[in-house]
């Protein structure tokens, strides 16, 4: 669905992003990309959606070129930014004024996941909250049945039970012929949610495993103490919370957050891993 | 499907842009009507102290072109302003219509609407306060009375023809710098228009002066005026055209 070849952005001489990224993304998952405050999530994000231009590189989503903001794509993409201005209307009148631009929207679903949502439907736009807000975008994305959702930081705002309803929604909105790419920084919302992991990190991609090849390929433990098999470890009450290689197939389960600073501290004993 | 243009999401993008747009549209129509009737009103009223009426009525040609202007401009400066906030723009941007069609809404609200709407609301203004000086000086001086003439009636439509092009310079020229600059987009293109217009100027004035010195007019009817008028006039609608296009390229360039 995705085809990244040699991407190369910077916002300026000094302010390089992404050297020479390559990759492929397919339907039917639900990628969390990850990475640290200014490693380029978002800008990787407005890159497929064709909000910003790369200096070189090709980018095609669905076969189309996003930087030409062809309608044929753009009704394919659910944008979900981290901050968005929504018009004083009620929603009834922003999906008068919207839905029609998505052949597939799907009104029914829409009503079905602001009701989940528990999202007053008489109420102006603009007087709701932000979480509210969120709910409202959230849910007319997933609507449209665009086949490219984006999400950035979509959990940014919602209270604690929303971020389980939204667990729960984004779990059942992946089809088959859907590709879900969720940015985040609060990795624990993620949980049991995204199938493949993409990490960011000094202008390239640092990690894309699935969590499957992950766990299969290392093993999260706790430790009461570490020895030299140890990749990378944080203190925790009880010991030490360790990654360390998977090598007698055990079952262990992801700590995202874990492997994220794993990532970001042991770089190159992880590498030989996953290549 | 058509990737560049499509009458019914045309159409779509024109009721979207509507809901947005209109509320900016109209509530500066409305100030601008308020203005247009309080200038006549403090102008014209008292109707039993008006001294000369012709002589108080030439106040609408100025209020007609510096007002105008001063509408238009605003609308126009006002369209694409929101793409200069990441959290409007991302949204616009993405909405499923061609940069053409959404450059296109952006012509048709800001040259085409806007103009329009200005002239409707003078026209109205002007026939009422018309109108009723009629009525009140009904049966006084007839002579002077059929000299007062309604704005459009008073001034031959034909004369101005070279000149129609400017609203739409005005408008493309702010349309313009709404899509280029990020914040203060009136007061920035209006220095841009004014360092541009005197180094024109600077310019013209020069090389004119370069051209004709030492030289004498010969007479030739009118001098071809009429000629000059309608070059001025191809001028000053290529420069439009340029404007445009400029705009939508830079609209199609905008990066959020």
């Amino acid at each position: 669905m995705i085809k990244i070849d040699n991407l190369n952005f910077s916002y300026s001489k000094h302010r390089v992003l992404f050297k020479d990224i390559s990759m492929q993304l397919s339907s039917g998952h639900i990628y969390g990309l990850l990475g640290k405050n200014g490693a380029g999530k978002s800008t990787l994000l407005k890159n497929l959606a064709g909000l910003v231009y790369a200096q070189s590189g090709k980018i095609e989503v669905l076969g189309l070129d996003p930087a030409k903001r062809q309608p044929a794509l753009l009704q394919q993409i659910c944008f979900i930014p981290e901050e968005f201005h929504l018009p004083a209307i009620k929603i009834d009148s922003y999906v008068k004024a919207n839905a029609a631009f998505y052949p597939e929207f799907d009104h029914q679903y829409f009503a079905d996941l602001l009701k989940e949502f528990d999202i007053p439907v008489g109420q102006k736009l603009i007087d709701m909250s932000y979480g509210q807000k969120k709910k409202v975008i959230i849910s007319f994305g997933l609507a449209t049945n665009a086949k490219l959702v984006i999400m950035d930081e979509p959990t940014n705002g919602l209270d604690i039970p929303s971020k389980a309803q939204f667990r729960k929604i984004m779990a059942s909105a992946l089809t088959e012929d859907k590709c879900i790419i969720i940015s985040t920084h609060q990795v624990r919302d993620l949980d049991n949610l995204i199938d493949t992991v993409i990490m960011l990190d000094e202008n390239k991609i640092a990690l894309k495993a699935t969590v499957e090849e992950i766990t299969d390929k290392l093993s999260f433990k706790r430790l009461k103490e570490i020895d030299e098999t140890v990749i990378y470890a944080e203190p925790s009450l009880a010991g030490y919370n360790a990654v360390m290689p998977n090598y007698h197939q055990e079952d262990s389960k992801l700590d995202m957050e874990l492997l994220f600073n794993a990532v970001l501290a042991e770089k190159n004993k992880l590498k030989p891993i996953f290549n | 499907m058509n990737n560049t243009f499509d009458l019914h999401r045309f159409t779509l993008l024109l009721k979207r842009q509507w809901l947005e747009f209109g509320k900016i549209f109209l509530i500066t129509l409305l100030v601008a009507t308020g203005v247009v009737a309080a200038f006549y009103a403090l102008t014209l009223l008292p109707l039993q102290e008006l001294g000369y009426i012709s002589d108080q009525l030439r106040f609408r040609e100025p209020l007609f072109i510096i007002f105008g202007f001063l509408f238009i401009s605003i609308i126009a400066s006002s369209y694409f302003a929101h793409l200069g906030q990441k959290s409007k723009a991302i949204i616009d941007l993405l909405i499923p219509a061609s940069t053409f069609e959404k450059f296109l809404a952006g012509f048709f609200f800001t040259s085409i609407l806007s103009v329009l709407a200005f002239l409707l609301i003078f026209t109205i203004t002007d026939w009422a306060f018309i109108t009723y000086i009629k009525s009140y000086f009904r049966t006084g001086d007839l002579k002077e009375l059929a000299e007062v003439k309604t704005f459009f009636s008073k001034n031959e439509i034909g004369t101005f023809a070279p000149v129609y092009v400017m609203p739409f310079t005005v408008t493309s020229v702010f349309l313009l710098g709404s899509a280029y600059f990020n914040r203060f987009h009136y007061i920035k293109t209006a220095i841009c228009v004014m360092l541009f217009s005197g180094a024109w100027t600077y310019i013209v004035m020069n090389v004119v002066d370069v051209l004709l010195s030492g030289k004498t007019s010969i007479n030739l009817g009118n001098n071809g005026k009429d000629t000059m008028e309608w070059l001025l006039f191809s001028i000053i609608a290529l420069c439009t055209l340029v404007v445009l296009s400029i705009t939508y390229v830079r609209l199609k360039e905008k990066e959020v």
